[in-house]
């Protein structure tokens, strides 16, 4: 089973998506960690997702480019988050894909479906404020919007989270 | 306490006052609205929702659905109200989003 969570800036999203990967009840549960910690706030919003993971027995397995090379040891649960990053590190980094963000994702996404029992997927709404941008941030919006498509396409399930609240837009749920 | 959200303009006072048949006058005193406005540089966000709950309707603008902003302020301050409207969301009875004017329920027993 396939997964997509996403949501606004502090929406909720990582909670509702750890909760998912509790109610599937595969083990082990993997975490698989996007965000590299470049400066003391990101070093704080992954000490906060740490913490909120700890009780629950996430092995963390940090992936920040190349999706595709992930092994995991067993087959699991997997929890990868944040798609935002990891876009913007495929994008961005010297030793990320460029251009080939998009399919280099899809290839990840597919090998690591065949690797775990369940998988949910973290993704960012960026697209709620405003049109006005150009160059990288304007290419960037385009390449997480198109990931998020195809995300939303291979996923069983497709939650938009709200103020904590799940609305489902894809599966069985949707509608209610 | 209901808790309404929505993005900016899509008519959530609009909403509460033709629901409730509520005057201005009774919005003023029974909601409080822009409340994701307060969120920033509060020290305690938990006080804040109990202290706004108090209120019947409880009204935030969905704040965080933009690019991350590249000023930190704006970081923190968008953050804060994301966290704030879920605060609200959990304590509310009922959570309603409205969008282009249009009502939905997010969580409750409600019959619009």
């Amino acid at each position: 089973m396939m997964t997509l969570v996403i949501g606004g800036a502090a929406s909720g999203k990582s909670e509702f998506a750890e909760e998912r990967i509790l109610q599937a009840g595969s083990r082990p549960r993997y975490y698989i960690a996007t965000m590299q910690p470049f400066d003391d706030e990101c070093r704080a919003r992954i000490r906060r997702h740490r913490e909120m993971r700890a009780k629950k027995q996430f092995e963390t397995v940090e992936c920040f480019v190349q999706l595709e090379q992930v092994d995991l040891p067993q087959r699991g649960a997997v929890l990868l988050e944040c798609m935002s990053n990891l876009a913007a590190n495929e994008l961005y980094s010297p030793q990320g894909a460029g251009d080939d963000a998009v399919e280099s994702i899809r290839r990840g996404i597919h090998r690591l479906r065949g690797q775990c029992e369940e998988l949910v997927v973290v993704s960012n709404e960026v697209f709620s404020g405003g049109c006005g941008y150009e160059g990288d941030t304007r290419r960037y919006m385009r390449v997480l919007a198109e990931v998020n498509r195809m995300l939303a396409s291979c996923a069983d399930t497709v939650y938009e989270v709200v103020c904590g609240v799940p609305v489902c837009h894809k599966g069985k749920g949707r509608g209610r | 306490m209901v808790f309404v959200t929505g993005p900016l303009y899509s008519g959530k006072k609009t909403f509460v006052k033709e629901w409730m048949h509520w005057d201005e006058e009774t919005l003023s005193r029974n909601a409080v609205w822009d409340v994701q406005e307060l969120a920033a540089g509060c020290g305690d966000l938990e006080q804040l929702a109990q202290q706004l709950s108090q209120k019947q309707v409880v009204i935030a603008a969905e704040v965080g659905g933009g690019i991350v902003p590249a000023s930190a302020q704006e970081r923190a301050a968008r953050e804060a109200a994301g966290r704030l409207a879920c605060l609200l969301a959990k304590r509310a009875d009922a959570v309603i989003r409205v969008f282009c004017g249009i009502p939905t329920v997010l969580k409750g027993e409600i019959a619009l």
